[in-house]
């Protein structure tokens, strides 16, 4: 099972596609991947109902977020209604700490994403901040990366015993599937997605050769 | 190229690379011509006096390119609106590339929607964004 | 000193803060066509029948000023991102009237660290009707955190 665990939607600021267009690429490209996760920045998208779209193309659509912090941005799989009223997700200074802590208690998981990243990566900050307690998943191959940044975040994921996952980071149609993850079991919710990241039962690839 | 319909267009089709002038000139010509005097986009090392990593290509010069290679795979479209999010700084004097891609098609109200990126030589997105068109049936 | 992006937003969205005459000039919208490298007659003939600006032409106006004139500094603006919507097209030889305001502002991290995204929107009539939307994302650099 393929996920594409980080894309955005025209929900994100700077998200300019449909979730429909999303669907009809992927059949179109036959891009190998299964589904896909929307994480829209700083907020969750509680209305959005895509179920339709799932069965009209086959994909699983899953809904999740970006939030931001100290130590940059950080995809959390799993958000409750719960979740939100801990943690005001259209905050741009939340401590990872506090993601960290509420996601557990809220059985979220949370993912620094593109942490070799300048600024809005996670070990852009770990020199000054020091390396954070409770993280256990980061995100090594992004599709939005430049130069080296996928790189630093796996020597980075690979010294502190991090498992990492693929994401496209897309924000226009063409750009989703560049990354994505691969888990040993099939998954068809939020809450089996949730419990295989756990669990550390999947792997990141990259697709990007696939789709030149 | 020879007009198109909407029915000529299908969904994921690719434009033809387009590969814009990013020469020092163009950019200085341009945006003299639009006003935006100074050495941001006309003189390397005074740029990077300013604090840049040289001269740019003004932001509207490569949305300008980006209409064009539509204008030119489609001649009698009509741009209905254009979004350009700059990324990163497009340097003059590097070679780079734009690509255009079909990403939805809605027959009924004539309406084409395109995925852009200007790239440079690491392939790496400068420029992201996304048009709409109309074509005539 | 924190900025309150929603104070902000209440008290500079959607209000006009400056209105601005554009003659339009053939040679300028030719050229302007040339240089994007436009080869179709429609903007670079002026005798074509639907002879015409190129569509981001009116990206390509500015304003007197880019954000009002009590707006809070703090920081150095960058071109962060054009937008252009079309309704009707630009004739050479008319004259533009622009009318800008702010149209969205909000704060987000990026490679650069924290930044407030500000959207400033030029409309462009002519005496009959609303011709184009022109918007300039630009982003600056915050020195603290907020929201």
């Amino acid at each position: 099972m393929i996920l594409d665990l980080h894309t955005h939607s025209v929900k994100s600021d700077d998200g300019r596609a449909k979730v429909e267009n999303y669907c009809q690429w992927i059949k179109a490209k036959e891009i190998p991947i299964d589904g896909f996760v929307l994480t829209e920045h700083r907020q969750y998208d509680f209305e959005s109902d895509y179920s339709s779209l799932e069965k009209k193309y086959n994909l699983l659509i899953l809904k999740g977020s970006e939030v931001e912090t100290e130590y940059g941005h950080v995809l959390i799989f799993g958000v409750t209604k719960m979740l939100t009223t801990k943690l005001d997700f259209s905050r741009i200074d939340l401590t990872l700490r506090d993601v960290i802590h509420w996601s557990k208690a809220c059985s979220a998981v949370a993912v620094p994403c593109h942490p070799g990243r300048p600024k809005v990566g996670m070990f852009a900050h770990t020199d000054r901040l020091g390396i954070p307690e409770g993280v256990e998943i980061v995100e090594t191959l992004n599709g939005g990366s430049r130069d080296e940044e996928d790189k630093v975040a796996i020597e980075n994921a690979r010294s502190l015993e991090y498992k990492g996952i693929g994401g496209s980071d897309s924000h226009i149609v063409s750009h989703i599937g560049r990354c994505a993850t691969i888990f040993t079991e099939e998954i068809r919710s939020m809450e089996v997605l949730v419990k295989e990241l756990k669990k550390g039962n999947f792997e990141p690839i990259s697709l990007r050769n696939r789709l030149k | 190229m020879a007009d198109k319909t909407i029915k000529d267009v299908e969904f994921g089709e690719e434009l033809p690379v387009f590969v814009p002038d990013t020469s020092l000139k163009r950019a200085s010509v341009f945006a003299s011509l639009v006003g935006w005097e100074g050495p941001r986009f006309s003189d390397h090392e005074k740029a990077r006096e300013e604090g840049l990593p040289g001269a740019m290509v003004p932001g509207i010069l490569n949305q300008g390119y980006l209409t064009a290679m539509i204008h030119q795979w489609a001649p009698n479209s009509t741009l209905i609106s254009i979004d350009t999010i700059f990324r990163a700084p497009v340097m003059a004097d590097e070679e780079h590339t734009m690509k255009a891609i079909v990403t939805d098609i809605d027959e009924e109200a004539q309406i084409v929607e395109l995925d852009l990126t200007l790239a440079n030589e690491k392939n790496e997105t400068r420029v992201l964004g996304t048009a709409r068109i109309k074509i005539a049936s | 000193m924190e900025t309150d992006i929603e104070e902000l937003r209440a008290k500079y969205l959607k209000k006009d803060f400056d209105v601005k005459e554009f003659p339009i000039i053939a040679e300028k919208t030719i050229r302007f066509a040339e240089l994007c490298g436009e080869t179709a007659d429609r903007f670079l003939d002026p005798n074509h029948k639907d002879f015409q600006a190129s569509p981001t032409f009116v990206g390509s106006l500015a304003g007197s000023r880019l954000l009002p004139s009590d707006f809070p500094r703090f920081g150095i603006g960058m071109d962060a991102g054009k937008g252009i919507e079309c309704f009707s097209p630009v004739i050479p030889g008319s004259v533009l009237t622009g009318k800008t305001h702010l149209h969205d502002i909000y704060a987000k991290t990026g490679r650069s660290g924290r930044m407030i995204f500000i959207i400033t929107r030029i409309e462009f009539y002519n005496s009959e009707r609303h011709l184009a939307n022109s918007d300039s994302r630009i982003v600056i650099a915050e020195k603290q955190n907020g929201r």
